[in-house]
């Protein structure tokens, strides 16, 4: 599984619903709410096993900024 | 099935989205009565200021009682114990929030006692197995008020999944034992009665805790049975001298020991018992007789056994949380072992007698019928989940269940019986849906196993019916439904003299019959209607 397809997994998981694209975003995505954006960042950080910091986690209101802040993780 | 929650953090990522309400934090000024169950799940807040914060804690008790008289005692109430996650004492000897956490648990715990639907959850049972910097994650609870570490919510929801298990009472009844290293160290057969490893020093004072904690679980309504392969004689010998054995032949309700396979024993031990395979737990510390068991008799639980001594007692820790443990527990369990011995000595003199009316009569047998009142609803509810056997719907209630049939108008009886070996306690139930002003439905209609063969529930059936009758009832239809384990109750509505009017594919049977006369009831039985 590539890494966009991994991400897009656990968003799947995490908000409970399969529709779920690397155009989903925050605005359109009406499960992705506050505090589901915390699990999801919980879920990304054990995944890959990296540390996002507040600051960061608060930047990754779509999928292309989640995608891109685990690549400069890893 | 929807759930409220009370709480005052953010607590989502463990409950979950689906079917589940929260209240705002710290916020009891709602309590809907739409809901199905409540949750009152507070943790202690962060507050470095001690006597605040104890303060704080005192006034969840007044607020957990305001809850508590809002809600209606028929719904399920869950009470999670206060435990402090990240304690901060700046003096050594700051002691006021450990006290104000113990005063609300011990609250609780008085309120668990007073209101039949309330049930008090341990939480330390899962918090004690982390360390304070894992309990909570700054990060996470000062972006998002979760105290609790979200990266233990797949933990937790095992935990509580657990716990939903228990509260619903789903548990074993029979434990059954092995004997050499198993119950105590080393060979009998080899090491002879003073030998064995049991008591006095390491290993043998492992085993000799582990026998006293079985103890202690079979006086809270385990059965305790065992099959090992030994010389009968030798083991009679060992229970009788050895000085260290704790659990001796009076507390075990059946044993097998023989050189038979453990299958076979296995399958006459719950014939004995009267208890189905899927209530029993095998315990045994070889290997290869319990792969034997998991593969002939898939239904046992066969748990791994320690391999060294001193891990038994983390291991009956295992045991009962995982199969035993329940959250009330009855009368009847603790007399359990010694019932079901009993009956054994019942079946004895049965043989001597040529024919079973003198028999019925030798016996004494009292049959006491009660309306099922709120001191009974747990042990009603707790037969509808555990009987197989002698239950001619198995319909599985649960407390509030049966409360809410009482309040919907439904008959409930129950039978307490006794005779002359001893007071079998409350041992069956029938519930009656009254369809209009003459005609009742038999719902649910269970005996439990053991007094089974004596023609009470004949006689429970037949008094039960009279008292409707006396009520105006004229008509009563009842229903068959086949399971795996009540074939034996397949024809009883056709023996009461029942007519059966329709078969469905599925096996289940619809039966009629109107109510014209007093039912005779053999004279054998002491019928008391109370």
């Amino acid at each position: 599984m590539n890494l966009e397809e991994k991400i897009l997994e656990i968003m799947r998981e995490t908000f409970e619903t399969q529709d779920i694209s690397t155009a989903t975003s925050q605005r359109n995505c009406a499960r992705w709410d506050s505090l589901r954006h915390l699990t999801l960042a919980s879920e990304l950080e054990d995944a890959f096993d990296i540390d996002l910091e507040p600051e960061e986690i608060a930047t990754m209101t779509d999928f292309s900024h989640v995608l891109e802040m685990i690549q400069s993780k890893l | 099935m929807t759930t409220f929650v009370f709480r005052n953090h953010t607590v989502e990522a463990f409950f979950g989205y689906d079917d589940i309400t929260y209240s705002g934090y710290d916020d009891i000024s709602l309590v809907p009565d739409d809901a199905d169950r409540y949750i009152w799940f507070f943790q202690v807040p962060i507050n470095t200021d001690c006597t605040q914060l104890a303060q704080e804690i005192e006034s969840y008790i007044d607020q957990l009682d305001i809850v508590i008289a809002h809600v209606k005692d028929s719904k399920p109430f869950i009470i999670f114990s206060l435990e402090s996650l990240f304690s901060l004492r700046l003096a050594g000897n700051e002691t006021v929030v450990t006290e104000a956490i113990n005063r609300f648990n011990l609250h609780a715990i008085e309120l668990e006692k007073k209101y039949p639907n309330v049930k008090w959850v341990d939480f330390s049972e899962f918090t004690s197995r982390y360390d304070s910097e894992t309990l909570v994650n700054w990060k996470y609870y000062l972006m998002s008020q979760t105290l609790l570490n979200p990266k233990l919510a797949r933990d937790f929801q095992s935990w509580w999944q657990r716990i939903n298990a228990e509260l619903d009472l789903q548990r074993k009844k029979c434990l059954v034992l092995d004997l050499d290293n198993t119950l105590w160290g080393g060979v009998l057969g080899e090491d002879g009665i003073d030998g064995i490893k049991l008591g006095g020093d390491y290993p043998g004072n492992a085993f000799h805790y582990w026998q006293r904690s079985l103890l202690q679980l079979s006086k809270n309504g385990v059965i305790l049975a065992v099959c090992s392969k030994n010389n009968e004689d030798d083991v009679i010998q060992a229970w009788q001298l050895n000085p260290n054995m704790v659990l001796k032949q009076e507390h075990f309700a059946a044993v097998r020991i023989n050189w038979k396979d453990k299958a076979t024993n296995m399958s006459d031990l719950a014939d004995e018992l009267n208890i189905g395979l899927d209530s029993m737990v095998f315990v045994d510390d070889s290997p290869a007789e319990r792969e034997l068991i998991k593969q002939l008799l898939p239904q046992v639980e066969v748990p791994d056994f320690p391999e060294k001594p001193y891990q038994l007692m983390p291991f009956f820790k295992h045991l009962v949380e995982r199969y035993f443990r329940i959250y009330a527990v009855t009368a009847e369990d603790r007399d359990k072992t010694r019932q079901y011995q009993e009956n054994a000595m019942r079946h004895a003199e049965r043989s001597r007698y040529a024919d079973l009316e003198s028999y019925l009569y030798s016996l004494d047998i009292a049959i006491d019928v009660i309306p099922v009142d709120e001191h009974r609803v747990p042990r009603v509810a707790q037969m509808t989940q555990k009987t197989n056997q002698f239950n001619l719907t198995t319909h599985r209630y649960t407390e509030s269940d049966v409360r809410q049939l009482m309040e919907q108008g439904w008959h409930l009886f129950c039978m307490n019986e006794s005779d002359r070996f001893g007071d079998n306690g409350v041992t069956g139930t029938i519930f009656l849906e009254p369809l209009d002003d003459i005609t009742v439905n038999i719902d649910t209609l269970l005996l439990s196993c053991r007094i089974l063969g004596k023609g009470v529930e004949d006689a429970f059936v037949k008094t039960v019916l009279n008292l409707l009758r006396l009520d105006g009832y004229r008509r009563v239809k009842a229903q068959y439904v086949p399971t795996a384990k009540n074939i034996q109750t397949a024809d009883f509505y056709d023996k009461l003299g029942m007519t059966c009017t329709k078969t469905s594919p599925d096996g289940v049977k619809d039966y009629e019959m109107e109510l014209k006369q007093v039912f005779e009831i053999n004279n054998c039985y002491n019928i008391r209607v109370l």
